[in-house]
């Protein structure tokens, strides 16, 4: 009899932040990392999980025939053939958040956690029962931010509901920063996000445009070998794990030559 | 010249709120109101009587809510996206020079919210037209109001 997994919901409360993107990429990595996990897609009506991680042609039925009796959780998880242990359960397309109750995504995520050391729940965007029923089965939380000023007041706001509900304290993860953008102070760097937001840090993803590739070609930017934003994700995976993993290097330059002007720079300023 | 003292004994208790409050949330009390942290942008304190944030105050507040405008805000670090007192609403000035990292007092004097820094000697309520001892080389800086 394994041992119980954890469900862990990925949420942000603004959309378009990263949310997909993340869930996709720590399950693949957790995947690679030897576990059994599970990805749930709790955007019931706007589902992305599934393009994001190619799979769209395989799916067959998804979580709302699942809890409305239709077919068992067993039929409906989707075996992702390139990553041992990696099942996706997809959202319906043609039904909204309305299908679904918190309660049943609870039921759901309990049945899920028999069975997988991790069940990953991607959560919509928003405040309403699509995020209701997203964090219903979820132990923990990672919220997803942009170091943008409407983006931390809305992970704030998310943050918030979540102490209420009296869920152990979320975990963030700082997504698409632009180190040169925070040196020109275009930007806001880390400690102002955790200044606000005042929560552990569990990863810092920086910007990265291979992640439009990956997520169109749906191939999951942990298993591209260049990718600066998958090695974020591959940290952060480990992280998840227990593993004490520094922070990489922001810096978009880092060849010698860069390194080297930085250096020169620095002395001479 | 009057001067508006509350009596030492107030008939409604203060409020101690411990933590943030974060974005969403609203603190509404019919008395004073203290934060044991900081009151994050998006969050709000609606108070009849008194504010003070022990913290960063970046939200919006409103002191004095039931009419009272010789109520105060006191922050550690006040940076309100809009601090109102009775009917006087107030927003910070327009250039972002930063905000002062002592404790300030905002407070309505002449028909103005006025920020002044917070020492020993401002601790004491006074009305409207009772003139504070403003020690410590701070400077009152009016806000922009309006009525």
């Amino acid at each position: 009899m394994r041992q119980p997994g954890q469900v862990i919901v990925i949420t942000s409360g603004k959309g378009g932040v990263g949310k997909t993107t993340a869930c996709a990429n720590i399950a693949t990595a957790l995947s690679l990392l030897g576990h059994r996990v599970a990805m749930v897609d709790a955007d019931i009506g706007l589902r992305n999980l599934d393009v994001v991680m190619g799979l769209e042609n395989r799916i067959v039925y998804d979580v709302v025939d699942v809890v409305e009796g239709f077919c068992r959780v067993r039929q409906a998880l989707i075996k992702d053939k390139r990553f041992e242990g990696l099942y996706l359960l997809p959202a319906a397309q043609t039904r909204d958040k309305s299908a679904v109750s918190p309660l049943q995504m609870k039921s759901v995520c309990d049945e899920l956690r028999t069975d997988f050391d991790f069940v990953l729940v991607d959560c919509p965007a928003g405040i309403e029962q699509g995020f209701r029923n997203a964090v219903a089965g979820a132990d923990r939380a990672i919220i997803i931010t942009t170091p943008e000023v409407a983006s931390v007041r809305d992970a704030d706001r998310i943050i918030g509901l979540l102490e209420a509900d009296g869920m152990a304290e979320p975990q963030l993860v700082l997504n698409r920063i632009r180190q040169q953008m925070v040196r020109r102070g275009d930007m806001m760097d880390t400690d102002d996000v955790i200044e606000i937001l005042a929560i552990d840090l569990l990863g810092v993803v920086p910007e990265d445009e291979g992640i439009i590739v990956s997520t169109n070609r749906g191939e999951p930017a942990v298993t591209l070998p260049g990718s600066r934003a998958g090695l974020a994700f591959r940290n952060i995976a480990r992280r998840i794990r227990g593993e004490v993993v520094p922070f990489m290097s922001l810096e978009e330059n880092n060849g010698l030559l860069a390194r080297l002007s930085r250096m020169v720079r620095l002395s001479s300023g | 010249m009057s001067r508006r003292v509350r009596p030492p004994e107030c008939d409604r208790p203060a409020l101690l709120v411990r933590g943030t409050v974060r974005s969403g949330r609203q603190v509404r009390h019919n008395g004073d109101v203290v934060v044991l942290g900081d009151v994050n942008p998006g969050g709000q304190i609606v108070a009849a009587g008194d504010v003070a944030v022990m913290g960063t105050l970046r939200g919006t507040v409103h002191a004095g809510a039931t009419g009272d405008h010789s109520a105060v805000v006191a922050a550690f670090r006040l940076c309100p996206t809009q601090l109102r007192i009775a009917s006087y609403v107030s927003r910070p000035p327009e250039d972002p020079g930063g905000h002062p990292e002592y404790p300030e007092l905002a407070l309505v004097r002449d028909g103005v919210v006025v920020v002044q820094p917070l020492t020993s000697g401002t601790l004491t309520r006074s009305g409207p037209d009772e003139t504070l001892p403003d020690r410590g080389g701070g400077q009152r800086k009016p806000l922009i109001g309006k009525q």
